[in-house]
């Protein structure tokens, strides 16, 4: 199996560093919340945009909103 | 009688020769290229020769590069091992023929692990098995008085166990470098068909591994969002910034509501605390330290510190600069090195101020080396004009070293806590009192004085403004050449010699690009596949064991044979690992280094398509470089610029401020490296042709 990002090598649908980036994401989205009220999509959208997130986080943001039913 | 004296390098020899030699004039001699001197000291003739560094390395006895793994290794001259070290055979000839005539052996090579080792190789190989008979002079400084002092005081023999403790070294080092490298390269070539020099070591393993882990936490960083409350307040006809109690508000409505509460309001000053402390002098040198603080003041990497500071060494202005310690023993006569620096102007009142203390007691650190004191300047001024790097860091050197002798600085700090409808700000001064030690240090120290008006408790303060701003965390900070290497010292791995050395190989091997190290694909995937096949050769713990065994060996607690033995039982099945996975272990290092370097070649997003990429391409037709779009080959995008076709070239990173296609930088050999907009037509070159 390959990454749906990169290509790479993969277990499951992202390779391991789109995996480690994608947990990232799911495990900061609490903190969002809890911040100010945001839904799944525009957290994705306010982090692909965001200069201090990472670059395999910001890939994984853009995937997900580009595809359906994220 | 007739003492040949072997130093390490010709820049040494040449001053040892000017120090032994009773008129100060030797006699200066060639065979072929190679100098030497002839001095004259109590009625005996001494031949000083030096070396070029190391003359003998160690190599695998099966010399076939394709091969591995290969655990048989020996001591070769040089050029029989290394393409760029042709000058190595003449060295040995003319030091072996010298040595026939000589009586007596002498090493005065640098006192340190591998000054005593090549000496070693040196003595044994091409003076004809000397090394049991040679006699060593130990000095730190290459100043006349110590060198005398060491010749009149010789040791009766060279460092055996330092020396079993270096050879030992060498062979671990060429034994995992050797094979390691070697299974990474060959897998790759055998997939890929193309060469590329692949590396990892015993130390440069871990090395990367703190890269490439930092460079995943900051890849996969998520910034989370925060708010902060600025306020001004208003204190005798002047604005002051204060902070509130807490340093970051975690929802945006909680921030909304403190700036509700205390805009337009009065505060009342509830605290005044006033805290003297005193601030004990900077410990001496060690060399870890002044390569930190050479980056840090003037930005040099770490290799080119040891570098000046080496030239700084062999001139005769500072002490040995390899050395772990932090002390300046009480053999070092502080007033006499202090009174020769009063010899140039900008240093001679500063001196002036320690030469009137009635003790001079230097305040030293837990670094300790037992063949050399910190790094301290000797008191000699330079006989050239130093070049500015060489000024700057010789300056750094003879300011700390007056530093370490001031009276600790007296500063203050002052907190005011303003309270506002139940919640606190506060306000911070702070000023020095007394200089102390920072009186030597000045020009690299920056402390900005912050002096707030007479305030008593109870006063009232107006709030000239409140607001909130929304922050978000930052991802931790890249290494960069400084601050790596201080983790390298902190894990105890590399030495004092080797770390800035195995630095810069991690950048010419493409792992790690810019000041703050960016690992690249190549990089990361090294570091990939060697953490699935062979965890154990990048983990911090198994290079460590190794370092503290070499330790052993140089205090007498452990056998070079055992532990080479040990590390081989290690090494073999992680080699068999690699060899059983050298075709997938081969993809995936082809397709990372074809990744890095279509990555120093892509400039940036094509602005006339706006779908493609702008790269440096080569003309299959006239071999000449051009910019053009990756969109040409799907036939959609027909931009393409002209490119130099001389020099180095790397994309900028950066868009044009005049036309937004992307910067590219140029470096001829030897000329400063320009930046500019690849571009031809663009509005900023029409109106500058520069």
């Amino acid at each position: 199996m390959s990454c749906k990002i990169c290509g790479r090598r993969a277990k499951s649908r992202f390779c391991d560093r789109h995996e480690e980036a994608y947990s990232s994401l799911l495990r900061t989205y609490e903190d969002w919340r809890r911040a100010m009220k945001i839904s799944w999509t525009d957290y994705l959208k306010e982090v692909s945009e965001n200069p201090y997130a990472g670059i395999w986080v910001k890939e994984v943001a853009a995937h997900l909103l580009n595809s359906d039913g994220h | 009688m007739k003492a040949l004296l072997l130093c390490e390098k010709p820049s040494a020899a040449r001053r040892i020769a000017r120090a032994l030699d009773e008129e100060g004039k030797p006699a200066e001699r060639k065979i072929g290229r190679v100098p030497y001197y002839e001095a004259e000291r109590d009625g005996k003739m001494l031949i000083v020769v030096p070396a070029l560094g190391h003359l003998y390395t160690v190599a695998p006895k099966v010399r076939d590069r394709n091969v591995y793994p290969v655990f048989d290794f020996e001591w070769v001259p040089r050029h029989l091992a290394e393409r760029d070290a042709k000058e190595i055979g003449e060295w040995i000839e003319a030091i072996s023929l010298l040595s026939k005539g000589a009586d007596e052996f002498i090493l005065a090579t640098d006192y340190d692990i591998e000054g005593a080792t090549l000496g070693y190789t040196i003595l044994k190989y091409a003076c004809g098995g000397k090394e049991k008979e040679a006699k060593r002079m130990k000095f730190s400084t290459l100043t006349t008085s110590e060198l005398r002092e060491s010749y009149a005081s010789l040791l009766r023999s060279i460092e055996f166990p330092m020396i079993e403790a270096g050879i030992c070294r060498h062979l671990l080092d060429a034994i995992y470098g050797i094979n390691l490298s070697r299974a990474m390269t060959i897998a790759a070539k055998r997939w890929s068909g193309k060469y590329a020099t692949l590396s990892t070591g015993r130390v440069q393993g871990p090395t990367l591994k703190f890269l490439t882990d930092r460079e995943r936490q900051i890849s996969c960083f998520v910034p989370v969002p925060f708010w902060r409350i600025n306020a001004k307040v208003e204190m005798d006809g002047q604005i002051f910034d204060v902070e509130y109690e807490q340093k970051t508000i975690k929802t945006q409505a909680e921030a909304a509501r403190i700036v509700e509460e205390c805009r337009g309001k009065r505060g009342r000053i509830e605290k005044v605390e006033v805290r003297e402390f005193r601030q004990k002098p900077p410990v001496p040198f060690d060399l870890g330290a002044l390569q930190r603080e050479a980056y840090s003041l003037f930005k040099y990497t770490p290799r080119r510190t040891a570098n000046i500071a080496e030239r700084l060494y062999l001139e005769a202005l500072i002490s040995y600069p390899r050395t772990s310690s932090q002390r300046l023993p009480r053999t070092i006569d502080y007033r006499a090195i202090l009174k020769s620096l009063r010899r140039e102007p900008k240093y001679r009142e500063l001196s002036e101020v320690l030469l009137d203390k009635e003790t001079l007691t230097p305040n030293e650190g837990k670094g300790y080396d037992p063949a050399h004191p910190a790094v301290y300047p000797t008191g000699n001024l330079p006989e050239r004009r130093l070049s500015v790097p060489e000024r700057r860091l010789w300056d750094l050197i003879v300011r700390r070293f007056m530093a370490v002798f001031g009276d600790p600085a007296v500063k203050q700090s002052v907190r005011v806590s303003i309270a506002v409808d139940g919640h606190i700000f506060y306000l911070r001064g702070r000023r020095v009192l007394e200089e102390g030690w920072m009186l030597f240090y000045r020009p690299y120290i920056q402390v900005e004085d912050v002096i707030l008006p007479p305030l008593e408790e109870g006063q009232t303060v107006n709030f000239k403004e409140v607001s909130w701003e929304k922050g978000f965390t930052k991802p931790p900070a890249r290494y960069n050449p400084s601050s790596l290497l201080k983790r390298m010292e902190d894990e105890g791995i590399g030495t004092k010699a080797t770390r800035a050395e195995i630095i810069d190989t991690l950048y010419t091997r493409g792992y790690v690009s810019g000041e703050r190290a960016v690992v690249s694909e190549l990089g990361l995937d090294v570091i990939d596949i060697l953490s699935r096949y062979c965890p154990e050769v990048i983990s911090v713990e198994f290079t460590r064991d190794l370092e503290r065994s070499m330790e052993m060996i140089q205090n007498g607690g452990e056998r070079m044979e055992a532990v080479i033995e040990k590390a081989i039982e290690r090494l073999r099945p992680v080699l068999l690992r690699l060899k059983e996975n050298e075709k997938q272990i081969g993809r995936e290092l082809s397709e990372a280094i074809r990744k890095t370097q279509m990555k120093k070649r892509m400039l940036g997003g094509c602005p006339v398509c706006g779908t493609g990429q702008l790269i440096i391409l080569r003309s299959r037709k006239s071999g000449k470089r051009f910019v053009g779009c990756t969109n040409f080959f799907k036939g959609l995008c027909k931009t393409s610029f002209p490119l130099p076709q001389r020099g180095i070239l790397t994309p900028a990173g950066r868009a044009c401020g005049e036309c937004g296609f992307p910067m590219i930088r140029f470096k001829l050999k030897g000329r400063r490296p320009l930046t500019f907009c690849v571009n031809s037509n663009c509005p900023g070159k029409k109106r500058n042709p520069r």
